[in-house]
């Protein structure tokens, strides 16, 4: 019980750390801002230890993160060859094949305002679907590797991007658009100066929606069938073993992935749309 | 539904307060692969020894090992090498019954691949289900010196989904089936007989128990505990004989208990066929035999294998000799 | 009319390919078993054999429309076989999930708004949050709430709802309780509104438009969650089940009448959220 009370403490001064740490001007600093969300991530890790062993749950249904990052430490290799299967073969192809076909999807349909007028409510639909349940079907179809789960991943992104950058296409103002007239700029320089970039807000916020959706579609496809490695496998493999040491390990990386993958597109979309209200703070 | 749902009120006012719940963990989804279980429970087998048991469907993320040790069941159906592994990571369950007497595991092949003998295997790419039903493969494959790396001269591994799509589209040269289902989905699908080639892992002495009922071991220790899991086991048992003379009828009390409703009544009439050629010949004792044989198997398992030491104490007949008793 | 004639030709034009495809991808199947039969068929004889296989890899329109109207129409509706039935039963579960996500969502949105320790510390995790695989959560959400006493698959198959879909909640209430700008939460000042009056008169209101357009996100999100959570977690009951038992036996028709049944259900959801947004949008006095 000793355990329980000693995280309990410890999550209430690394709170008090943290109110203190954002009422002071640290926090306005790069460093702040860093510093407080690590100070709660840390403290939930400690309040976990803690309620595990404190409550001595067994490590077959939640193991603690000091047992899961003993486990990290000796299966690096597999959890690389995992990462390389699922993430770089499956989620990142199958994230810019999507997201590159609704880009040039957007761009061949821009000309049309009839074929925009029929897809936008068919893809705003299919957008919304529960696409995953394709997963066992394109299993069926591309097989077992790497190239349905990139399959899922493409139909999963492309329907999103797709509504998000017509949309985006659009968000031009009409000023801005007669300017462009006035200069004699050419369909496709006005495409390229003016409404591209006024579309890029629209375009990283569906990029990030696509990051985690990409991530999801790669790992549950292979359930459905997959060779002997990847996160997907690893992990229902693992579960059945009572592996949950294991399990927890491939999810630490999943999510490290994805804040990375969310994270470069963040720093990217505030490189590119600088100019934007939302960036200028 | 109405009908049923007023039985089950009915019953459990009769039964009342007295009974004695008891929960039971699937191995999979509601099929005659369970029949006993559910015969029991509609017949009243096990109302009439006062038992209130509720069954647990399970499915592809569901270990029934994770479920016991979480307490969500009292008691568990599943395979010897996944009880036993789960044994060694420090979940003490315990057989308490073993009403499938034989295996019904194979490797079922397509002819046209020139695979006639197990030697052949070399070089080709065989399906296997994992979640726990590997040990057996991978401990054959060791056994006849194949690595499953995917080197050359070895096999190569792919992970089967639920269903036989990977011998039909010929992705793979060999998929795991079991008796009772898949290889009938792939006569189904319109392959013939004599286009397949079947290795049972019964006949290749690398049979492991199947579809046996676990409990955990403390738990066994309270008398209270080992006089319900009598009761739960001498009905099973009733159940699964009921279910051995009258498939017809079992198969249509599966379908009955199947939420889903996506169950046809020719799968689950053909797979109760093949079930009860399974438990034909088990009274619910293990054979101990048969348990030292699963032992042996999965202790050659190579390399990597399942379980690193004979285990001690993992199988009881003190629940079955009661049962059986009378 | 005007609305309806693209949309209308863009769908018979997926329907177009739809069927070509079918052709094209049934076709193998009909030239292997001819030869192992040692017969030639001609692509004449093959077209009408794609159309209408037991176990076609990809099913023609008006196969997947016939088994969604047997699974519809066909059956008492309280049927076990009935569409519709499961339906409700996965729509059960998505209203679970999508309530307990608002209620997250803007419980978190709010604090978030409020303290800035909140801000800092819980904001960049909700994020990761939503990058972690909920699939492969599944599991010990099952195992811990039967710790929990709650046996059943109801309460697991909401809480991966409602994770998937507190987050687009989250970020539009965030967004819309700080979009009132300085000179309005000047004026409230002014007018000596405490804390209590600025949230309930200002920021609450001017978040409105925000929190709506969240929803028809969020409900998807949540329909999404409750599939997964039904697909691999104890297929008992409800449209995700039936995918899985439709794989499991060789039965793609169940498969896709069960896809087309959540497509279905998807549409009406965001029809229905749609159209709750234009009503409160017209009680509190936004021109449509």
């Amino acid at each position: 019980m000793t355990a329980l009370w000693i995280a309990i403490g410890v999550w209430l001064a690394a709170w008090a750390l943290n109110v203190w740490l954002s009422a002071s001007p640290i926090s306005q600093t790069r460093l702040g801002k860093l510093l407080v969300p690590l100070v709660f991530g840390a403290t939930v890790l400690v309040l976990w230890e803690g309620l595990v062993r404190g409550l001595g749950v067994a490590p077959v249904i939640l193991p603690a993160p000091s047992a899961i990052a003993a486990k990290i430490a000796v299966s690096l290799p597999i959890l690389w060859q995992d990462f390389a299967q699922t993430i770089l073969k499956g989620a990142i192809p199958g994230f810019l094949i999507g997201a590159g076909a609704a880009f040039l999807v957007a761009i061949a349909i821009d000309r049309s305002p009839f074929l925009q007028r029929g897809l936008l409510p068919i893809g705003n639909f299919v957008a919304a679907l529960p696409i995953v349940g394709l997963a066992p079907i394109l299993v069926m179809w591309f097989g077992f590797d790497w190239q349905s789960k990139a399959a899922v991943v493409v139909v999963m992104v492309f329907f999103p991007m797709l509504v998000n950058i017509v949309a985006g296409l659009q968000a031009s103002e009409r000023m801005q658009r007669d300017l462009m007239a006035t200069w004699g700029a050419s369909y496709v320089q006005t495409l390229v100066k003016l409404r591209l970039p006024a579309a890029m807000p629209f375009v990283f916020n569906g990029l990030k929606i696509a990051s985690t959706l990409a991530l999801i579609g790669a790992i549950v496809a292979e359930f459905f069938g997959s060779p002997v490695y990847g996160m997907g496998f690893r992990i229902s493999t693992e579960v059945g073993r009572l592996g949950l040491d294991m399990v927890w390990a491939e999810i630490a990386v999943a999510a490290l992935a994805g804040s990375a993958l969310y994270g470069l597109i963040a720093l990217i979309e505030r490189w590119v749309t600088f100019w934007h209200p939302s960036q200028r703070h | 539904m109405k009908r049923l749902l007023t039985a089950a009120f009915l019953a459990s006012m009769a039964s009342g307060a007295s009974a004695e719940d008891v929960k039971l963990q699937l191995k999979w989804v509601t099929q005659a692969q369970f029949a006993g279980y559910y015969v029991a429970k509609d017949k009243g087998f096990y109302e009439e020894e006062g038992l209130n048991v509720t069954i647990l469907p399970g499915g592809p993320d569901i270990a029934p090992t994770q479920v016991i040790a979480g307490g969500g069941a009292d008691v568990i159906v599943e395979w010897m090498p996944a009880a036993l592994a789960a044994r060694e990571k420090g979940l003490p369950l315990v057989n308490i019954a073993q009403p499938f007497a034989k295996s019904g595991m194979m490797l079922t092949c397509l002819a046209e691949t020139g695979i006639k003998e197990p030697k052949d295997f070399a070089d080709k790419t065989l399906g296997v289900w994992f979640f726990g039903n590997e040990y057996p493969f991978l401990s054959w494959m060791s056994q006849l010196g194949f690595k499953t790396d995917g080197s050359p001269g070895g096999v190569t591994v792919l992970k089967q989904g639920f269903n036989v799509d990977p011998l039909l589209q010929k992705q793979a040269a060999c998929i795991s089936t079991m008796t009772y289902n898949e290889y009938w989905q792939v006569i189904d699908a319109g392959i013939k007989p004599e286009d397949l080639v079947t290795f049972k892992y019964e006949d290749q002495g690398v049979a492991t128990l199947e579809d046996g009922l676990y409990v955990l071991e403390d738990r066994l220790a309270d008398p209270a505990f080992q006089e319900t899991m009598v009761k739960f086991v001498r009905a099973s048992m009733k159940g699964w004989k009921y279910a051995e003379e009258n498939p017809d009828e079992a198969a249509m009390i599966v379908l009955e208990n199947d939420q889903t409703g996506a169950q046809t009544e020719q799968h689950q009439k053909r797979m109760m066929g093949e079930i009860a050629k399974l438990t034909a010949g088990s009274n619910g004792a293990l054979d101990v035999a048969a348990a030292e044989q699963t032992v042996a198997t999965l202790l050659a398992g190579g390399s990597d294998p399942v379980i690193t030491k004979a285990p001690e104490g993992a199988w009881t007949s003190v629940i079955t000799d009661k049962a059986l008793a009378n | 009319m005007n609305r309806a004639l693209p949309v209308l030709t863009v769908l018979t034009g997926i329907v177009v390919i739809w069927y070509a495809a079918a052709v094209w991808m049934n076709a193998a199947w009909v030239f292997d078993q001819a030869q192992r039969a040692g017969q030639e068929v001609t692509w004449a004889e093959v077209i009408p054999q794609t159309m209408d296989q037991p176990r076609p890899l990809l099913p023609p329109p008006h196969q997947v429309g016939a088994e969604l109207w047997k699974g519809l129409f066909d059956q008492a509706v309280t049927s076990k076989r009935s569409l519709v039935y499961h339906g409700i039963v996965t729509l059960k579960g998505t209203m679970m999930g999508f309530g307990l996500g608002i209620v997250v969502g803007v419980l978190l949105a709010m604090a978030i708004v409020r303290f800035r320790v909140m801000d800092l510390s819980v904001m960049p995790w909700a994020i990761i949050s939503q990058t972690v695989p909920i699939v492969a959560l599944a599991p010990m959400i099952i195992t811990v709430s039967s710790q929990l006493g709650l046996s059943g698959r109801d309460v697991p198959k909401a809480v991966i709802a409602a994770y998937l879909s507190f987050f687009p909640v989250l970020v539009s209430m965030v967004k819309g309780l700080r979009s009132p700008d300085q000179m309005q939460l000047d004026l409230l000042k002014t007018y000596g509104a405490g804390e209590a009056a600025t949230f309930l008169k200002l920021r609450l209101p001017a978040s409105m438009p925000y929190f709506f357009a969240s929803l028809k996100v969020a409900v998807a999100a949540s329909l999404v969650g409750t599939i997964v959570g039904e697909l691999p977690t104890g297929a008992i009951e409800g449209l995700g089940a039936r995918m899985l038992i439709g794989s499991q036996f060789g039965e793609p028709l169940i498969m896709w009448a069960a896809l087309f049944a959540a497509a279905i259900l998807a549409g009406l959801l965001i029809l229905v959220v749609g159209m709750v947004e234009r009503l409160a949008r017209r009680r509190m006095g936004v021109p449509a």
